[in-house]
């Protein structure tokens, strides 16, 4: 079960496993705006949502626990927190947050790859399109849920 | 300063032709087939989530379940097995990115092996806590 990458387990080229320069930097490396190209802002914005949605998912399980209590406690929650307007523009945070990390995971993936590479700046405009009318249509239906 | 890139280009067998245009940090701490596993889980993790997201919240009068709304969900024969399966998935994932940011502070390798053991335990431990949840709730007359 174990990540055979993990530096007693490597089965990769070698070289493939040496410290990058990002690692190699720390966390400082990606506050680092010096000479960073797009993809190296695409990869800390991977990493921010990335460490919001984690966040959000522990507290979704947590949350979910009160399920376990019975009716009443889950249908309180709902009614007294979960469609506060408040909650609402977190729910907006959370959708922008997936669509960010979702869609630049595909394309990170898709040029991991090999596939596309010469195209990243249209793949970049096309998936920031799709991204904002999702999160248009997202955020008119929370609206509509909310009224 | 070579990076990993670089030097897999010059690999013995040439590895396979790498783009010019690659941004090597997007992948570079999940090297090998750590790499892969994350983009394969995050790719089911998409196709789940969205199923997660439309029946939970896009579908639904209100956009959120009420108590009875998720009894009946989760009952159904066909989203049991699915929401199981989207729990080991997505907290496979998002751990197997915590534990790159991580490895991120530079840490000693025996460090490392300490870290993803850690992970492993964490990650059983949600699919346990989640299991159990979904067993009272199913079960639940």
């Amino acid at each position: 079960m174990t990540d055979r990458t993990a530096p007693t387990g490597r089965t990769a080229l070698p070289d493939a496993t040496a410290p990058s320069r990002a690692r190699r930097r720390g966390v400082a490396g990606w506050v680092d705006v010096r000479g960073r190209r797009l993809g190296g802002w695409a990869f800390i914005l991977n990493r921010v949502t990335g460490l919001g949605v984690l966040f959000y998912l522990y507290l979704h399980l947590l949350v979910l626990s009160q399920l376990a209590i019975g009716p009443g406690a889950w249908d309180s929650l709902l009614k007294n927190w979960f469609l506060n307007p408040v909650f609402l523009v977190l729910d907006v945070v959370l959708l922008a947050g997936l669509l960010i990390h979702g869609l630049n995971g595909i394309r990170v993936s898709l040029v991991g790859f090999g596939l596309v590479v010469s195209r990243q700046k249209a793949l970049l405009g096309a998936f920031g399109t799709i991204g904002a009318i999702v999160l248009l249509i997202g955020t008119l239906m929370f609206i509509s849920h909310g009224g | 300063m070579t990076g990993p890139v670089d030097e897999l280009r010059a690999a013995p067998g040439g590895a396979r032709e790498l783009p010019e245009r690659w941004a090597p940090e997007e992948r570079d701490t999940l090297p090998g087939v750590g790499w892969a596993w994350q983009a394969i889980t995050g790719a089911l993790v998409l196709v789940l989530l969205t199923l997660h997201m439309i029946a939970n919240h896009f579908v639904v009068q209100g956009g959120l379940r009420d108590y009875q709304q998720v009894i009946a969900y989760i009952t159904n024969p066909i989203i049991l097995p699915l929401e199981t399966l989207f729990l080991v998935v997505v907290s496979w994932h998002g751990l197997l990115g915590l534990r790159a940011v991580v490895f991120d502070f530079g840490l000693s390798a025996r460090a490392e092996r300490i870290v993803t053991r850690v992970f492993v335990v964490v990650w059983l431990a949600t699919i346990a806590y989640g299991v159990t949840l979904l067993a009272i709730l199913v079960t639940r007359p």
